[in-house]
């Protein structure tokens, strides 16, 4: 049971980054590639979160903790960036 | 499945740092070189680094994103 639902995990993971990706690519202005950046954040931390469940190293939880605080200050910083103009 | 999953995050770093010199746009390359510093901090992790993948999280995408902001903020003027 918890094999397959790992493995439903990993396959939403692969299109969730398939399609981050491809929607920075394709993004027409600027707003969309900072939520495409934000949702990539979201998804990196669960795969992280997913490695850490599947090598049963709880190490890489606190990765995941310091990753998630810092990488909403960033996308923060561009979004105030954005409102004040350059 | 890891390894499908090691794979397509790498193929990621390639396509961002090829977006972040190719695009002209000073805002989304600077976005995109932010991107490519992500998906390497969960590589590392995916490569059992945890360490490194700390630092490259903490140094790569918080601090570098924040310097290149303030950077742009001084020096486009308003104008490219």
């Amino acid at each position: 049971m918890v094999d397959i639902i790992m493995q439903i995990a990993g396959v939403l993971i692969f299109f969730s980054i398939v399609f981050g990706v491809l929607r920075l690519i394709l993004g027409r202005t600027v707003i969309d590639r900072v939520v495409a950046i934000d949702m990539l954040t979201v998804v990196s931390i669960s795969l992280i979160a997913l490695r850490a469940h599947l090598s049963g190293r709880f190490v890489y939880l606190d990765v995941a903790l310091v990753y998630g605080l810092l990488s909403f200050l960033a996308v923060l910083a561009i979004a105030r960036f954005l409102e004040k103009g350059p | 499945m890891l390894e499908l999953l090691v794979l397509l995050v790498c193929g990621s770093i390639l396509v961002s740092g090829i977006l972040a010199v190719c695009l002209s746009d000073l805002m989304p390359a600077m976005i995109s070189a932010g991107l490519a510093s992500l998906f390497a901090s969960v590589s590392y992790v995916l490569l059992a680094a945890p360490d490194v993948a700390m630092a490259e999280a903490a140094i790569g995408s918080g601090l570098t994103t924040l310097i290149f902001l303030y950077t742009i903020r001084k020096t486009s003027d308003g104008k490219e």
